[in-house]
């Protein structure tokens, strides 16, 4: 075939494409699917690059600001030495107002950390695990104001974290957590759930005794710290009062049978951060937790900061708004809950991320994003509760994008990279000590 | 004018990739002029003209590599200029001379490769071994900001040029074969210029050998009607294999389950492996299909990249199926320098040492590796020399040695410039190995492999059973699927059972989808995370295999696989479409392929489109949600 007789083949597919961009409306239903095309427009645009400019600006300023932060990071800051007054008890909204003096109570148990534990517990879904964005906030919390050990983890650990991995051996054999003692959650699937409500403060149990591996149970759980600032040999165990146990080490021994709701390690002054990750939980679980038994927790742990991180399970799954609205609402429900059982804390909720994915051939973030965000906004403000928009401090729509681009954020368009992670865990620990604003 | 320079200036964040519309409005001007030139009467085009179409492809692929690379172009152009005046060195001098020029070109171009790709490698490993704190410095960002080290570019990054691997090894191929006399030198440096930057093959291979391609450029254009055909073929089919097989895979479940294999149950982390395994060849073989389609068009012939390579029945097959220009690259200037399975010599001693120093390096332990490994090499010296001494003919036992140790630097080698990180030479020296373990298999008697399966099985059963650590139950599972398929064949064999078609097929698809699960699981070693810096990524690629092993061999969780296959049913369907083509017999591909070619031209104009409308449909497919499983 002669070249000019290609050239003209070539001519003729084109000529085919682009009237299909003139017959075709964008989209077309066809044998019960959507059928999509570009419009000419969006072709002959699809060349052109002039929002790269400004997209580009955007980015160097997000990366600019998540500069300062790593500076702040690293700069001594002077730690606050009074605690702010105390404010009265209700607060006129204002939708513009800085939700941190709803952190008073929790200001003011800073001052007590030399004599007696603090705890603050950072509830939230898979943003969370692996102790991503806890483990800066447990950081800086510990460097300024004293406290060890990563505080609680469950018995079994499914997930390993930065921070700590564990080792479960029963009867002397080692044993994936799946294989040990049967665990119950609070946000799992209705198999894996129990009706007393008694999860204790972690939303998940082991029961032992009760396990795949029939026989009399003897458990040793060992916790090797994966950096050397998790290393800490003190521990406290939360179970029934049928369960023995011994220590050694990054060792604890269990025996009995019964409950066990999580071991920790930790000081007893100080500051203590637990990082509660819950999978692909909306948050509307706290209201299946037992009252009384959170209640004794929050009480006797002295928890003064309650974290609730959750939302973005809502995002992909639901496009209409009333949707999100009753989910706020039922978020709202669990807010008031926690405050009713920990009425001396401080709570502190935590948006969801920017959030993107792929429509159309683009990235976007999902419509329901900013929308969540400004509800739950609303929400906490109205329930004197403090409020982080981790969306807004991350730029807003479409940042993540930005985000993957520069290596924090993963393919999936939801979940940070440990670095993302750590940029994030520092800028709510800065926020949260008035480093900064959102 | 923003649109000229828009068209004209080098732009980091829209390369010229064959995936996008940009790429083939550049590519319809660029051939509407090559027709332009080639027009007229064909008996009637001259030398000239055809000297005319070579210069003009060498600018036009120029711009093509500046618009992906930038000033990049600048090596580009060095290295075509030093081994064209150093293979032309070559052909006029004595043997000593002779070999000084090769010497010269390969210490010019390896050096280039290894400053650009492996600089950040070798600084971390020498700051690991010795506790230094050597950064890199670029040397051209130095010089092009006027010897100052700020300016317009950055000392502190050195960045890898687009397709360096390969141009670099087009240009060694070059002078190799100049030396050895099976080429002339090209006399004239734009048709030589031609060879090495021809824009289809330039970013991404296939890895041209000069005695194939530079015969190429003296001949007329000649495309059948055939050929035509079968060039639109591989092209579509490269769009194809790219963005549907490729990229919705990737999108949809692979990116994020190698992303954070914790969040994925065991059932999901292994179908994302095999999924990636046939992501990997459908990206890089879709690639270069469109890159041997277009340079098909313009009436030249690149050879054959990827044979069905997960059609494979051993190891050894897989890689001459698979990256062939590379593999036979490899061969030809490596494995038989070597000495093949002919001998082994300075060379082969020399290598092992250095993966041997480098693996203790790496592991830190010293003395378990070092030791064994210094008495193997002198048992393997004394007892070559010993057989070697008794008889001048090689034995098949000494060819099986040779060829394995000569074979496993070749596979370490060819780890190493996949990826300027551990994890590749861990995957090269995985798959050495296993080629290894497979030719010695193939040499035993099928009571020695039993036995040996047995044992192996059970040792690992064992292991299992008292450390229940993942990675054994893994392999323990592994084992005992190749157990069962070892005991059938060796009752069969004290049967006395012939062989007739039916148990050859099985003993065919039981070969195949062992050698699939094996590259596969080689697999969990070839991603990088190119989008950090080389110490992290390192950390990464290692603790991303370790967790995905992890939930493979530990939170398997079969509850979940029907909810999993439901919600992911397009991903399930275009995995399993994938491989069912990947799988059908060639002749079917072959006819497939020629009804295509041959059908008439109008209606191929619709088959395109249809075909460009489908595939257009996964690039705007909304992305499959987020779903958890396992909690």
């Amino acid at each position: 075939m002669r070249p000019y007789k290609v050239l003209l083949f070539f001519a003729c597919v084109l000529a085919c494409l682009a009237a299909l961009c003139l017959v075709l409306p964008g989209r077309v239903a066809f044998a019960g699917t959507e059928v999509r095309w570009p419009t000419l427009a969006e072709v002959m645009g699809s060349t052109e690059h002039g929002t790269e400019g400004i997209e580009l600006l955007d980015t160097l300023d997000t990366l600019e600001r998540l500069d300062t932060l790593e500076t702040l990071e690293t700069a001594d800051t002077v730690v606050p030495e009074k605690p702010k007054p105390v404010v009265p008890p209700k607060v006129v909204v204002d939708s513009t107002m800085d939700s941190r003096i709803f952190l008073q109570s929790f200001y003011a148990s800073l001052s007590q950390t030399g004599e007696r534990r603090v705890r603050v517990l950072h509830y939230g879904d898979s943003q969370i695990e692996e102790d991503r964005m806890t483990m800066q906030i447990r950081e800086t919390l510990q460097k300024r104001y004293g406290g060890q050990g990563v505080g609680l983890m469950p018995l079994a650990q499914t997930i390993p974290t930065r921070t700590t991995r564990q080792e479960l051996q029963m009867n002397g054999k080692i044993i994936t957590p799946q294989n040990g003692p049967k665990r119950y959650l609070v946000y799992g699937p209705k198999r894996d759930q129990r009706k007393d409500g008694l999860y204790g403060v972690m939303g998940q149990v082991a029961i032992m005794a009760d396990s795949l591996v029939s026989g009399s149970e003897d458990i040793i759980a060992v916790c090797k710290p994966q950096m050397e600032s998790a290393h800490y040999e003190r521990w406290k165990i939360f179970a029934d009062s049928t369960i023995y146990y011994e220590t050694n080490g990054d060792t604890v021994h269990l025996s009995g049978k019964g409950a066990v709701y999580g071991l920790s390690q930790e000081s007893d002054t100080g500051v203590i951060v637990d990082n509660i990750p819950m999978r692909g939980c909306l948050g509307l679980v706290f209201t299946k937790m037992d009252s009384t038994q959170l209640a004794t927790f929050y009480a006797e742990e002295n928890v003064k900061l309650i974290i609730m991180q959750f939302g973005g399970n809502a995002i992909p799954f639901n496009e209409q708004p009333s949707t999100i609205k009753s989910i706020v609402k039922g978020l709202r429900d669990q807010v008031r809950y926690v405050q009713r059982c920990a009425p001396e804390a401080s709570i502190l909720f935590i948006g969801p991320s920017d959030m993107i994915r792929k429509k159309d051939g683009e990235w976007q973030t999902y419509p329901m994003v900013p929308y969540m965000d400004k509800l739950l906004r609303k929400m906490a403000l109205e329930e004197n509760i403090a409020y982080f928009s981790l969306y807004n401090w991350m730029g807003g729509s479409g940042s993540m994008l930005r985000w993957q681009e520069a290596g924090l954020a993963g393919s999936d368009g939801v979940h940070f990279y440990r670095n993302g992670a750590k940029k994030a865990g520092n800028a709510v620990v800065e926020w949260i000590l008035g480093e900064i604003k959102n | 004018m923003d649109f000229l320079s828009h068209i004209f200036a080098f732009d980091a964040d829209s390369p010229l990739l064959f995936t996008q519309f940009y790429f083939w409005g550049f590519f319809a001007l660029v051939f509407a002029l090559f027709a332009l030139i080639l027009s007229g009467q064909q008996s009637a085009i001259s030398n000239q003209r055809m000297h005319l179409r070579n210069v003009y492809l060498m600018f036009v692929s120029w711009f093509f590599y500046y618009k992906t690379s930038g000033l990049f172009l600048l090596i580009l152009l060095f290295v075509t200029l030093s081994d064209w005046l150093i293979a032309r060195g070559i052909k006029n001098s004595e043997l000593r001379i002779k070999k000084f020029w090769l010497c010269l070109s390969i210490i010019i171009d390896l050096g280039l490769l290894a400053y650009f790709k492996y600089a950040y490698f070798f600084t971390n490993m020498i700051n690991d071994l010795f506790g230094t704190g050597f950064r890199v410095f670029d040397v051209f960002a130095y010089v092009g900001n006027g010897f100052a080290e700020t300016g317009r570019f950055s000392v502190d990054t050195i960045v890898l040029p687009v397709g360096i691997s390969f141009y670099i090894f087009q240009v060694i191929s070059y002078t190799a074969d100049v030396y050895r006399g099976r080429i002339q030198p090209v006399r004239n440096i734009l048709d030589f210029g031609f060879y090495v930057s021809f824009f289809p093959q330039l970013v991404a291979g296939p890895i041209v050998r000069a005695e194939e391609f530079i015969p190429q450029l003296y001949k007329p254009y000649h495309l059948s009607r055939r050929a035509f055909g079968i060039a639109v073929f591989w092209i579509l089919n490269g769009l194809a294999k790219k963005i549907i097989m490729s990229d919705y895979l990737a999108v949809n479940l692979i990116d994020r389950v190698f992303d954070n294999p914790l969040l994925f149950s065991g059932f999901e982390n292994l179908f994302a492996l095999f999924a990636y395994s046939l992501q990997v060849y459908a990206d890089f073989s879709g690639y270069t299909d469109i890159a041997i389609g277009i340079a098909m068009l313009m009436g030249f012939y690149l050879p054959m990249n990827f044979n069905s390579p997960y059609k494979s029945q051993n190891p050894q097959e897989f890689w001459r199926r698979w990256h062939m220009s590379l593999g036979r690259w490899l061969k030809t200037y490596l494995y038989i320098p070597l000495g093949g399975n002919r001998k082994i010599g300075f060379g082969t001693y020399f290598w092992l040492s250095v993966i041997a120093l480098v693996s203790a390096a790496l592991t830190g332990w010293w003395i378990w590796i070092l030791v064994p490994f210094a008495v193997f090499m002198v048992g393997v010296f004394v007892w070559d020399k010993i057989i070697s001494h008794r008889s001048s003919v090689i034995s098949n036992q000494q060819k099986l040695l040779y060829s394995n140790l000569n074979s496993f630097i070749t596979q370490v080698m060819g780890g190493l410039w996949h990826g300027a990180s551990w994890n590749f030479i861990i995957w090269g020296g995985i798959n050495g190995i296993g080629m290894i373990i497979n030719k010695i298999w193939r040499e035993t008697g099928w009571h020695l492999r039993f036995g040996a399966m047995t044992l192996l099985t059970a040792g690992l059963c064992v292991l299992d059973y008292t450390t229940n650590l993942p990675a054994w139950r893994l392999f323990a599972v592994w084992a005992a699927i190749v157990w069962i398929g070892t005991a059938i064949r060796y009752i069969y064999f004290l049967c006395e059972g012939a062989d007739n078609k039916f148990t050859k097929a099985i003993g065919t698809a039981w070969a195949i989808l062992q050698t699939f699960t094996f590259i596969t699981f080689t697999r969990l070693f070839f991603r990088s995370s190119s989008n950090l810096d080389p110490a992290s990524a390192n950390e990464v690629a290692w603790s991303t295999a370790k967790n995905m092993v992890n939930q493979i061999g530990g939170a398997w969780n079969s509850a979940i696989i029907p909810d999993f296959l439901w919600e992911y049913r397009w991903v399930v369907a275009m995995f399993v479409a994938g491989m069912i083509i990947h799988w059908l017999p060639t002749n079917w591909k072959r006819r497939y392929r020629l009804w295509f070619a041959k059908m008439p031209l109008w209606l191929m104009v619709i088959a395109v489109c249809i075909a460009i409308v489908v595939i257009y449909q996964f690039v705007t497919a909304d992305m499959q949600p987020f779903i958890y499983f396992q909690f």
